[in-house]
């Protein structure tokens, strides 16, 4: 009997250690940024690392401000202008997303066309396509066409991520919904028109939500392409954030504050959609 | 009679209708693509302009005889093999361990959702700052309690390599872990119960119920990790820059350099087409298990 009690202990024990470490896994990077960006250059470069020390705002001022106190100067990186150029730019590229995206999401979901599956399948496909492939020639037509380094440049280029990803999320959620109430609906009287903002798109605001949220996530997340298609002035933070490694040195506090200020927005909206996150990154495939 | 024959003909126009917003993007998406499809086959580099001519298949060819190529092919298929074993293994482990009603569960779930939404770049710039190779660098600092390191994170080729490793796996395994997850939260009840009538135990459950039952995820899950290990980028950018020595160098870090710090267009090309018919072949591949997996379960 005893020997079971020590069993269901020891079970208890090594479950508690297992969350734990999965805990510090997760968590501790976080942590350990956060304490950085707080840190003084001095602080950050002691030997061993230090969890005691005098709190500092000053890597976040030098972010929003440019310079930074004491002996350390700073790359004066923009930081502010690469945050409004993410905002522009995701926000665009959601919105874009969402027109062509709704009507064309609505014919896959309620309509039956020769083409319907090609059409289907190739638009996922780009959800696979190595950005270099598509970079590489994009870069040459931009500078050509003078959409290099602009908003509307940025924008279109983003539909990369953004369209195939609303197609088939706004798909999965438009297909959710009964066909009768449609059929009832058309019964009425309803047409085309009528029917997908009438029936369909008031019966699937959630998901409307959820697609917005998301895809202004991805957006937000993306790297490769603003590095190659937007210059200084278009910027979004997260080719802002590798400014910080210059030729002469890293500034690790400053970029720790860049790091966790650059996270926070998705950081929140991804704890709003978080029961659609999965379905999100598989495109409506895991629901 | 003929109003209706027209109604219909309208209906059959309709999607394609409701389409077109889509499809003009989606030409605008492909013109640039088969632009650089046709510059693979070409001399065009930035340089030297009029160089430029129709090479055939002289840049794929090339490319075969390049020794960078060589290793750039191997480190992207080992480190997706890897990866995907790695990722898929552990995510598996946490999702069982996560389903076994353990306290504080919904807290760990939504934790876990921070790594998976951070930008790749910024999640590659967090690390860095962990990793550093001085005596600053608290991952050193922490491993030297457990009596190992100082690693040379970044300087060192299989430093490097772990190191891309770690970063992505950090960020990615929640993934794994949550579509897994789902799927052991949404498996049917009845098999466990009449093996528990038969007398079966928690292992036999596992191996004879549970993972053959979660084999469609689990090869979904595979197959994304596949292929965002296959193009894997951003991480790699910020931190090794395929160095050193061209050790964290895949074929999408090599034909950027060709491509961006070369301009040789042609070959970036090439090796941008290299990889993607990597990616389809592969995804292809996976895809057909995924298929037969879940005609099997289905039955």
């Amino acid at each position: 009997m005893t020997a079971r009690v020590l069993d269901r202990t020891l079970v208890n024990v090594a479950i508690a250690i297992a969350a734990a470490l999965l805990l510090a896994w997760t968590v501790f990077p976080f942590l350990w940024i956060l304490l950085t960006s707080l840190k003084s250059p001095g602080d950050i470069i002691s030997v061993p690392p230090t969890f005691i020390f005098t709190p500092t705002l000053d890597n976040y001022s030098a972010l929003v401000i440019g310079e930074q106190r004491g002996q350390y100067s700073s790359t004066r990186p923009d930081f502010p202008s690469f945050f409004l150029n993410s905002i522009i730019i995701c926000s665009g590229a959601v919105l874009l997303s969402l027109a062509a995206g709704i009507p064309s999401a609505y014919a896959l979901a309620r309509f039956d066309f020769p083409l319907k599956g090609a059409l289907a399948f190739t638009f996922m496909s780009f959800r696979f396509v190595p950005f270099i492939a598509f970079v590489i020639p994009l870069y040459l037509v931009y500078q050509q066409l003078g959409l290099y380094n602009t908003y509307s440049g940025l924008i279109l280029a983003y539909q990369l991520i953004t369209l195939p990803f609303t197609i088939w999320m706004l798909r999965s959620f438009f297909q959710e919904i009964p066909l009768e109430i449609q059929e009832a609906a058309k019964i009425d009287g309803c047409t085309w028109f009528g029917v997908l903002t009438r029936v369909i798109l008031p019966l699937s605001l959630p998901g409307l939500a959820v697609t917005i949220i998301l895809g202004f996530i991805f957006c937000w997340n993306a790297f490769n392409y603003p590095l190659m298609l937007a210059g200084r002035q278009t910027f979004p933070v997260t080719v802002g954030a590798i400014q910080f490694i210059s030729y002469e040195q890293v500034l690790w506090g400053q970029m720790a504050a860049a790091t966790l200020i650059s996270a926070l927005p998705q950081l929140i909206l991804s704890l709003m959609v978080q029961k659609y996150i999965v379905r999100g990154l598989t495109m409506g495939a895991v629901r | 009679m003929t109003t209706a024959r027209r109604r219909r003909r309208q209906e059959a126009l309709l999607p394609y209708l409701l389409m077109t917003p889509a499809l003009v993007l989606l030409v605008g998406i492909l013109y640039p693509f088969s632009l650089g499809l046709y510059y693979s086959f070409t001399s065009y580099w930035l340089q030297y302009p009029k160089r430029f001519r129709f090479v055939w298949f002289d840049n794929y060819i090339s490319l075969f005889e390049e020794t960078l190529f060589d290793r750039a092919l191997q480190f992207t298929l080992g480190f997706t093999v890897v990866a995907v074993i790695l990722q898929v293994g552990l995510g598996l482990a946490i999702a069982l361990f996560l389903h076994s009603r353990i306290p504080g569960r919904a807290v760990l779930r939504a934790l876990m959702l921070l790594p998976l939404m951070m930008p790749p770049v910024i999640t590659a710039l967090m690390w860095k700052i962990m990793m550093a190779s001085t005596n600053a660098g608290i991952l050193n600092y922490l491993l030297s309690f457990i009596g190992l390191g100082p690693v040379n994170w970044f300087g060192s080729p299989w430093g490097a390599i772990a190191s891309v490793l770690i970063i992505d796996t950090w960020g990615n395994l929640p993934f794994v872990a949550l579509i897994l997850l789902g799927a052991l939260q949404a498996l049917p009840t009845e098999p466990y119960e009449a093996a528990r009538v038969d007398g079966a135990g928690p292992m036999a459950m596992l191996r004879y119920i549970t993972l053959p039952l979660l084999a469609p995820f689990i090869i979904l899950a595979c197959t994304f990790r596949a292929m965002d290990s296959l193009r894997i980028f951003d991480v790699i950018y910020a931190t090794t820059m395929g160095g050193p020595n061209d050790a964290t160098t895949n074929l999408h870090i090599m034909a950027y350099q060709f491509a961006f710090q070369w301009y040789q267009i042609g070959k970036g090309m090439a090796q941008a087409v290299v990889l993607l018919l990597l990616v389809v072949l592969v995804s292809y591949m996976l895809m057909r298990l995924w298929n037969q997996a879940s005609e099997r379960t289905r039955q």
